[in-house]
């Protein structure tokens, strides 16, 4: 019997040293060490050996049991080690294939800058107010304080719809309108963004449709300093903290006293350049005081309360910012210009 | 509106502290903004004076002369024709090696068998830079100029002119002395008028800040003495007051037909203005300076020694100074003798009276018309000469007297005229000057900040306002008259004097401050929805484009939209640019196709492009005032590859199905429920390949593949197709879907596949198993198979059931059940079978 234990753990031995497969070593262990394996067998038969013999051999047995398991582990470790090297291997691919192709879809850049610009706005206490595209002479020119035969006018060419309705020539009929919506409650302060219509040739600063921003904000002892204010905070945070402001007097019927933001040229940073007309800045927003007859219409009573408005082009300062220097490609929509934008 | 100002004129007027460019700078902070500055130095070198000792003929040539010319160190033989190239006179030579402003060099030539050493030249070549006018005679100097001196220091040829973008409400700054007093006012130089300006009534009626008067200018030598009484022979009537309310006759008598001085030429060229004669440049002078139009008619040519200013009748017509025999529009204003209309008032005179070589003596108008009258005048014939430009924004009321008495005596000197002392008048305007209230206390309400009182008293001084206290009662300190001239036709109320005070007190002199925030900002709760839209369309690989609002009615045909469809008959516009940009797009369609056009054109495979914008119907209503509707919508569109291909799969093209999921997607993101599609037969899209969006019982949009036609027509390949969604219909149908907890058991999953006959569509087999099957999560049809073992005329339509119990694990029997009943209700509502 002993010598069978020995013939027995020669042969376990070896041949889970030659054993392959996980499947494989498992099939020895069942077949060894399981419950009816041949070591457990071994086991049930002490008790047929004399007493004195019993514990030596049990203690054999049990070394052998001992013996095989760990051997049983140790291959079973290096089996699974040579299984995974071999599947790293196998599984290895060429990193320097490409990836596959995503291709995420984007804003347009004048929605882009909008959100900047009316990010800004709301920071600064403003909201939104939508305005029509299609307008009354009325609303377009008279209650903003430009009578028919009026040579503002002339300032811009309108396309008319009848006799007495236009296609708005700027968003401050959006004043009036968000005013009255208002009825009278303070403070006001909105931004009027949207679509306004001129009467010119598309070229490359012109474009019969395009965008403005307006802005309007009233309270009592709102002032000319606010406005400068707002401005220069809009300026620089739109445009870079580097960039300076100025307001230059200029005229528009609907605000007195009237104003043009200036920034300074973001070619050459003020030094001069073709861009800026050698003047090294660059016009950029028409504002001013809202006209007491502006505000009257609103139904504002320009004795308690003042306020102030500007606009600008939204195309316009869309170009500045990104270098686009030809309006009519906001508008052509080529993929390869429409794919620059899609980033953060 | 524009004007030019020559720096050397500003600088007769106001002799300001500053550089040209600095001066610019400060015009332009001043809110006249100087949109160009430029150096106007003739390029003239070699040219200088020279003193002809003696002259001889010209062997060959009779109508020339061979002269010796002498400039201090050096003596020149030149041949000339001029009639001023004469014995002892002073001329210019231009010198062998000059070159003339044109570019013309000059050297030895010969001329008829002679040497010439250089040319004797005239104003136009050497001054102007431009050819000779016929028989213009060479410059004769001043007998006592020295020989020798280059044109340069002869002449004041080293100037700037400042290129003025006026704003409307500047049209005071039509004029050199316009601008001069507002660079007095901001830089504190007194303004020097002409003698004879300074009865004009610069500062209003007390005149407390009337400019200095000023020494007598090389231009105004022969203003006095020339005055001698003579019977006024011509009346002036004025039946149309509100047209024209004042008109002014000023005879010149005598007057030899000329060139002006060489210094006014060059002004007006510098000014913009081409010179044509002594009489018209003395005219045009005077306007450039004082901003008040002047017209010469022909003295003896108007008829019946009367002018009246009317109103045109029925049928008049007038031969007007281009040669143009124009009909005049009734109830046109119109200057007419007793024969009828001699010149179109303020925008053209006529042939027939115009100043000719011959005329002899001249009657100067100086008037004031209507602006709108002119503007609608001279709008009507396209004419709009720089006189029309002035009258339209209203010229100084005050000022017609003085600009005819300075033409009066710019012409005494340039042609010898004289002029008759007095003029004829009809004046129907009463007094334009106006007074008004200013309260210092709203300066420092409306800007913000505190102007004392002197500093307003200050600006509107120099301004030339007249200021005057008021009797103070109750302590209302702050508060005066501001009585304003009336060429400030700006200038209406207390908000304009304020602004004066803000321009001149200046911009930069303002604080920045912030707004009091407390006020809550931030963007309405739809708009703030309509962005989130934008980004998940962008998520879904759309890229954003903007296209025009404004539409071709071709763009529409090419869509060939249904009669009844309310995009076949778009709002239009009444006076487009072009027939291109004529009506206002009732649908987003039109722009997307544009833009897929224009991409295939440039070689793109593919393109998915979305838009969010407004489209147009017309007003429901015929009132003239009544808005077109105003509705915004939504709209997809592809075509080409959608999807690129890579090694490791194949690209994916553009189809129905692909704009579908994307419709579908965003739907889904917008938390719309699940739309249902009904085929739509009609254009713009394929009859076969299109569909109503329809979710619940309201249409929200239209999906399809273009029409084959449209798609022939304008050329577009790769299946473009469209779809548009009402952003209306979706915003109001999206709502907030309210969490569900995460089910605690796992899904199980069970594929069906049946067999159907063809015609039964796929989405009714899906609605049906939907609503059939219990606990079902979602269902997916994962594959259609029409080849055998499946019959002819049948498809086998395989779909995968995600079941998602909530409160349990399924059991087979329960899934087993299911599958029977969905099987049952497939077979009794499509004759399905299971597929085996």
């Amino acid at each position: 019997m002993k010598d069978s234990l020995e013939a027995l753990w020669q042969r376990a031995r070896s041949e889970i040293k030659e054993s392959r497969s996980i499947e494989e070593l498992e099939g020895l262990r069942v077949r060894y060490l399981g419950k009816k394996g041949e070591v457990t067998a071994l086991l049930k038969r002490v008790g047929a050996l004399p007493k004195e013999e019993r514990p030596s051999f049990g203690a054999r047995v049990n070394a052998l049991r001992t013996d095989l398991e760990g051997l049983l582990e140790a291959s079973g470790k290096a089996i699974h080690e040579s299984l995974l090297k071999e599947r790293v291997r196998r599984e290895s691919i060429d990193v320097t294939l490409p990836g596959l192709p995503v291709d995420p879809g984007g804003l347009h850049p004048l929605t882009k800058a909008l959100r900047e610009v009316l990010s800004i706005f709301y920071g600064m206490g403003f909201t939104v107010y939508e305005s029509r595209e299609t307008e009354t002479d009325e609303m377009n020119f008279v209650k903003l304080n430009v009578a028919p035969g009026h040579p503002a006018r002339d300032m811009q060419e309108t396309l008319y719809l009848t006799d007495s309705t236009v296609l708005r020539t700027h968003t401050s009929p959006g004043q009036i309108r968000g005013m009255l919506e208002l009825n009278g409650k303070l403070p006001v302060r909105f931004v009027v963004p949207g679509r306004v219509y001129r009467r010119d040739a598309a070229d490359a600063s012109h474009y019969p449709v395009f965008h403005q921003v307006e802005g309007l904000a009233i309270d009592v002892n709102v002032t000319f300093c606010h406005l400068k204010g707002v401005l220069a905070e809009f300026a620089r945070r739109f445009f870079g903290n580097e960039a300076k402001i100025r307001l230059r007097p200029s005229y528009f019927p609907f605000t007195e006293p009237s104003a043009e933001l200036d920034v300074s040229c973001m070619l050459c940073r003020g030094e001069g350049c073709p861009a800026c007309k050698h003047s090294g800045w660059m016009e950029v927003a028409g504002c001013g005081m809202v006209h007491p007859n502006v505000l009257r219409n609103g139904g504002y009573d320009p004795r308690y309360v003042s306020g102030f408005a500007f606009g600008f082009g939204l195309d316009r300062v869309t170009m500045l910012k990104y270098g686009i220097d030809d309006v009519r490609i906001l508008f052509q929509n080529d993929k390869r210009f429409l794919s620059q934008w899609r980033g953060l | 509106m524009t004007m030019k100002v020559p720096w050397n004129w500003l600088r007769e007027y106001v002799d300001v502290p500053w550089e040209p460019e600095e001066a610019a700078r400060q015009l332009t902070m001043i809110g006249l903004e100087v949109e160009n500055l430029s150096r106007e130095d003739l390029d003239v070198s070699q040219v200088v004076s020279a003193r002809i000792l003696q002259t001889c003929p010209h062997p060959g040539r009779e109508d020339l002369r061979v002269g010796i010319l002498d400039v201090g160190e050096k003596r020149f033989s030149v041949v000339s024709g001029a009639p001023g190239f004469r014995e002892g006179n002073v001329v210019l030579l231009a010198r062998p090696g000059a070159v003339l402003p044109g570019g013309r060099s000059i050297g030895v030539a010969e001329v008829g068998g002679v040497l010439s050493e250089g040319m004797a030249v005239c104003s136009n070549e050497v001054l102007l830079g431009q050819d000779p006018r016929p028989h213009e005679d060479i410059i004769v100097l001043p007998g006592d100029t020295t020989p020798g001196v280059p044109v340069q220091e002869l002449y004041d040829l080293d100037d700037y002119v400042l290129d003025l973008d006026l704003t409307v409400n500047y049209s005071h700054c039509l004029s050199v002395l316009g601008v001069a007093l507002e660079a007095s006012a901001f830089s504190g130089r007194p303004l020097v008028l002409p003698e004879v300006l300074k009865s004009w009534d610069w500062a209003g009626p007390t005149g407390s800040c009337r400019p200095q008067p000023r020494e007598q200018g090389h231009l105004s030598q022969k203003e006095e003495g020339l005055r001698r009484p003579e019977p006024f022979e011509i009346s002036i009537e004025l039946p149309d007051t509100d047209l024209c309310p004042r008109y002014l006759g000023k005879i010149v008598r005598h007057v030899t037909y000329g060139y002006a001085p060489l210094m006014v030429e060059r002004r007006l060229l510098l000014a913009g203005m081409r010179p044509v004669n002594a009489i018209v440049d003395a005219t045009n002078y005077v306007m450039l300076e004082t901003g008040q139009p002047l017209h010469a008619f022909d003295f003896d040519k108007l008829r019946g020694g009367m002018i009246r200013a009317r109103r045109s009748r029925q049928g008049e017509s007038l031969r007007t100074i281009d040669g143009e025999m124009r009909l005049i529009d009734p109830g046109t204003l119109v200057i007419a003798d007793s024969s009828g209309p001699v010149a179109i008032a303020g925008v053209m005179g006529g042939m027939e009276t115009e100043v000719t070589p011959d005329t002899r003596n001249l009657l100067i108008e100086s008037a004031w018309f209507d602006p709108l009258s002119v503007r609608l005048t001279s709008q009507k014939l396209r004419l709009r000469s720089e006189a029309a430009i002035r009258f339209e924004k209203g010229v100084d009321p005050t000022a017609q007297g003085a600009a005819a008495e300075r033409a009066a005596c710019l012409l005494a000197g340039f042609t010898g005229g004289q002029p008759q002392a007095g003029m004829a008048e009809c004046d129907r305007i009463g007094d334009p000057s106006k007074r008004i209230l200013f309260r210092t206390a709203e300066v420092d309400r409306s800007l913000g900040l505190s102007i004392p009182e002197e500093e307003c008293r200050r600006i509107f001084c120099s301004l030339g306002f007249d200021v005057a206290d008021l009797n103070c009662r109750d302590g209302e300190d702050g508060q005066m008259h501001v009585t304003v001239p009336p060429r400030r036709v700006d200038i209406k109320e207390e908000v304009d004097l304020v602004e004066e005070i803000a321009r001149h007190h200046g911009f930069h002199r303002f604080r920045e401050e912030n707004l009091p925030s407390a006020v809550p900002g931030g963007p309405p709760r739809e708009l703030a929805r309509e962005e989130r839209l934008k980004d998940l369309l962008s998520s879904l690989g759309g890229l954003e484009v903007v296209t025009s609002s404004l539409l071709s009615p071709g763009e529409l045909e090419a869509l060939g939209w249904d009669r009844d469809d309310p995009r076949g008959s778009p709002v239009t516009l009444k006076n487009p640019l072009s027939s291109y940009e004529s009506c206002l797009r009732p649908s987003l369609l039109p722009g997307l196709l544009q833009v897929l056009g224009h991409n295939q054109k440039q070689r793109a495979r593919g393109l998915v492009v979305w838009e969010m914008g407004r489209v147009f119907f017309p007003a429901k209503d015929n009132l003239p005032d009544s808005l077109p509707l105003e509705v915004k919508e939504l709209a997809l569109a592809s075509y080409g590859i959608v999807h690129q291909g890579s090694w490791m799969g194949e690209e994916r093209q553009s189809s129905f199905y692909y704009v579908k999921g994307l419709v579908n997607a965003l739907l889904e993101l917008l938390n719309v429920d699940s739309p249902i599609y009904l085929p739509r037969a009609g254009m713009p899209f394929h009859p076969g390949k299109s569909a109503r969006i329809v979710v619940g019982s309201s249409t929200v949009g239209e999906i399809g593949e273009m029409h084959p036609e449209s798609q022939i027509n304008l050329g577009l390949t790769g299946l473009p197709t469209m779809a548009w969604l009402s952003l209306e219909a979706l915003m109001g149908l999206s709502g907030e879907r309210p969490y569900a907890a995460v089910p605690r058991f796992m899904p199980v999953e069970r594929d069906l596949a049946v067999v159907v006959p063809e015609e039964v569509p796929a989405g009714a087999v899906l609605d049906c198993v939907r609503r059939t099957g219990r606990s079902l999560e979602d269902v997916m049809l994962f594959d259609i198979w029409r080849k055998p073992p499946v019959p002819k005329g049948a498809k086998s339509l395989a779909m995968r059931l995600i079941y998602q119990p909530r409160d349990r694990t399924l059991t087979e029997e329960e899934l087993s059940s299911d599958r029977r009943r969905i099987l049952e209700a497939l077979k009794r509502d499509f004759e399905a079978k299971p597929r085996v």
